[in-house]
């Protein structure tokens, strides 16, 4: 994994712990290839104030919201399924190295954003760019930004019919081209990382779904992806293997990975998110950091949906 | 099990009670009545002459006698090849498994019975020395074919792979040297069925496939041309296709630029069993839920390879069972084309009934019986394969 941040020494002055912190300053990264990784906060938003309640109107005005170099951005955007419009004039911005969790009820349309980032589902009106490429019906386009984001999802969905090993390899050797042997060795360092070596030979469905996660954030990481999109990683899980995935995600977290989770755990959100959105109906509410989202959250829809869940 | 658990479970599961008791004993009763009619007929009151001086008749119909080291030689390379395949792709043979002979015959036994069955039926008929050598001579080939196999198991994949595109070749060679300067349409007996039903099978997999693809392709065109295809064959009889390329190509067509009625069923049996592939795998590839392509595509890969990679393979394993039943009645619906004239197995039997030595004589039940066999051997061991298959594919979704 390369260091996505060129501009990092000079945003790092006033990028001071208070927002970011934490998260990223805790222990040695496990994924971590680079030892630099471990000061530099600069993805992280600049101006602590800035970090505020946004109405939906100007949620929009994310530039300063958080500062460096945005690699997801998302301008009014809107998705219909058929004559049911799903996502409301959706602006977002994500920085490189930025960890935003969505949150909301269900319906409120977190999966659908996320997927047409990938373009899983396509986007009606606006524009989404991914690393500088915008998402139009060119397939070159949609197959660039393919390579570029890895997806978890809820059911896991591995291919039943490869073998741990084969699941993970298939796409470098079929879409980045790499010999078998590159592949292989690159998908043992990953199991590695993700900790289930030793599964490498077995089918899918003989592995807990925990380790079945794993392997799917494993495969997602083999394309060496830019972001990272995980749709509720965890909530397919029996509440013993949840901590065990959530633990991978914040070592991939600690190396400056760029992340969108949707996800229902609180605890992870407030630990790990640099943002937190907070969707209903279609719509962005709310965008804001952790300790600001949960301390105090400004929209009435927000705080009623916290009540609920907390 | 000793004989009180013997008793046990006899009561726990043939007579718990009254009606299950009357039950077992009237269906015993049946069972062996019906078991000893039969084997009355098979060992005693059958009149089996018929069959012994006809057998090359059922075998191979009218296939020159002086070229049959050419089915000799056909028969001991697909032993060859269908064991070397075999032992190659073994669990056992490829974790290098060391198995004793005895167990290894056991093996065998349970799972090739039905074709050791029929290879002891057809020698115990044999009169002359030449089948023996030619049934000595597959038999060497098969365990020369498990020794290779086994040798090759454990090779790379590369060389397994060429292994089996030479075998293919080997084949395609095999088949053209059989028909060679004989005209196809000297072929009869129970090879034209194989021949039929093989050539119908490797030919109509890969267009039903394709078909059952394109029916379900974003292009209009192409999806509307597979959908017409496949309704339009499987609204029409196999009979009257069948007669339909024997009799009415000719209207449409020259008689001397038409291929013999060989090729012309085979052509056929491969259009009218790929309508019915082409449903089943379409079947197959509904069952494989979406999320599997939609992992694939965040993958980044392209809808070719996704087909080819995830959903096609994960499908044609989930309709295993369904396509080795279509194959099992393509290999049954060969007898059709004793329709059109060709001597198969079942105009064979028909024919032999009115030989001098044998007219009036009403020998229906004997050449019925054994024509029956040969397709019953056939077919079981189709199924039995496939059960295995599946079991085997199931491994990796368990
Ligand atoms: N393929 C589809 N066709 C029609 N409607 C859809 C489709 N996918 C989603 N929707 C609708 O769009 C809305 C948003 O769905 P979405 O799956 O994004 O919600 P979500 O926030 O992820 O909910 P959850 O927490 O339950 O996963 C829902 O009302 C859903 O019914
Ligand atoms: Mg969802």
């Amino acid at each position: 994994m390369t260091d996505d941040r060129p501009d990092a020494a000079a945003a790092d002055a006033s990028s001071t712990s208070d927002v970011s912190g934490s998260a990223r300053e805790r222990g040695p990264a496990q994924f971590s290839d680079d030892d630099n990784d471990d000061g530099d906060g600069s993805h992280l938003p600049d101006d602590p104030d800035a970090v505020r309640h946004r109405t939906p109107s100007d949620v929009f005005a994310d530039a300063t919201l958080v500062s460096g170099e945005p690699i997801v951005v998302v301008e009014d955007m809107n998705k219909y399924f058929g004559t049911f419009h799903a996502l409301h004039d959706i602006n977002l911005k994500v920085v490189k190295g930025e960890v935003v969790v969505v949150i909301g009820p269900s319906g409120s349309g977190k999966s659908t954003l996320i997927r047409c980032i990938n373009r899983l589902e396509e986007h009606d009106s606006g524009h989404i760019t991914v690393d500088g490429t915008e998402l139009t019906h060119d397939v070159r386009n949609i197959a660039a930004i393919r390579r570029e984001t890895g997806m978890v999802f809820q059911s896991f969905n591995l291919f039943p019919h490869l073998t741990v090993l084969d699941n993970i390899t298939l796409a470098p050797r079929q879409v980045r081209k790499m010999s078998r042997a590159d592949a292989e060795t690159a998908a043992m360092a990953l199991l590695e990382k993700v900790r289930i070596l030793e599964q490498a030979n077995k089918y899918p469905g003989q592995l807990s779904g925990g380790q079945q996660q794993r392997v799917a954030i494993a495969r997602a990481l083999a394309m060496q992806p830019k972001i990272m999109l995980f749709d509720e990683p965890t909530s397919a899980l029996d509440p013993e293997m949840i901590n065990e995935v959530l633990d991978t995600m914040k070592a991939l977290a600690e190396t400056g990975m760029t992340m969108i989770v949707v996800t229902h755990e609180m605890g992870f959100a407030r630990e790990v998110a640099d943002r937190v959105v907070f969707m209903a109906d279609g719509s962005i509410v709310e965008v804001g950091t952790p300790e600001h989202f949960f301390s105090n959250p400004q929209e009435s829809r927000t705080r009623q949906f916290l009540a609920q869940i907390l | 099990m000793t004989s009180t658990t013997w008793r046990v479970w006899l009561r726990r599961n043939l007579f718990r009670n009254l009606r299950d008791g009357i039950i077992t004993l009237l269906t015993a009763f049946i069972a062996g009545w019906i078991l000893w009619k039969v084997l009355r007929f098979v060992l005693i009151t059958g009149r089996w002459e018929i069959v012994e001086r006809n057998l090359a008749l059922f075998m191979y119909g009218r296939y020159p006698r002086e070229d049959l080291w050419r089915i000799t030689l056909a028969l001991c390379v697909a032993a060859f090849v269908t064991t070397m395949l075999f032992s190659m792709w073994s669990r056992a043979d490829r974790a290098g498994v060391k198995r004793s002979p005895r167990t290894m015959l056991g093996e065998i036994g349970r799972r090739w019975w039905p074709l050791i069955v029929l290879g002891i039926v057809l020698l115990s008929f044999v009169t002359t020395v030449g089948p023996w050598i030619a049934a000595c001579a597959a038999i060497s080939c098969l365990f020369a074919g498990a020794l290779l196999g086994r040798a090759l198991s454990s090779a790379p994949v590369r060389i397994r792979g060429s292994a089996v595109a030479v075998t293919m070749l080997g084949i395609v060679v095999l088949l053209w040297f059989l028909a060679d300067g004989l005209g196809w349409d000297d072929w009869g007996g129970l090879m034209l069925s194989l021949y039929l039903a093989a050539a119908g099978m490797v030919l109509s997999f890969p267009l039903g496939v394709l078909l059952a693809i394109g029916r379900q392709s974003s292009m209009p065109i192409i999806r509307s041309l597979s959908i017409a295809a496949i309704e339009i064959t499987r609204g029409v009889p196999l009979v009257v296709l069948i007669i339909l390329s024997s009799e009415g190509l000719g209207f449409f067509f020259p008689q001397d630029v038409l291929p013999g009625k060989v090729v012309r069923v085979i052509v056929v049996l491969t259009i009218f069993t790929a309508a019915y592939v082409a449903e089943i795998v379409r079947g197959g590839l509904q069952s494989v839920p979406n999320g599997q392509s939609e992992a694939a595509a965040a993958l980044g890969l392209s809808p070719t390879r996704i087909t080819a990679f995830i959903v096609l393979p994960q499908a044609l394993g989930n309709v295993i069972p369904a396509l080795v039943g279509q194959f099992i009645s393509l290999f049954k619906d060969t007898t059709l084309v004793s329709i059109i004239g060709l001597l198969d197995v079942i105009s064979v039997s028909e024919s032999i009934r009115k030989q001098s030595d044998f007219k009036g004589q009403g020998l229906v039940a004997e050449t019925l019986v054994f024509a029956g066999l040969l397709f019953w051997v056939g077919s079981s061991t189709l199924s039995r394969e496939s059960r295995r298959m599946e079991r085997r594919l199931g491994v990796g979704e368990r």
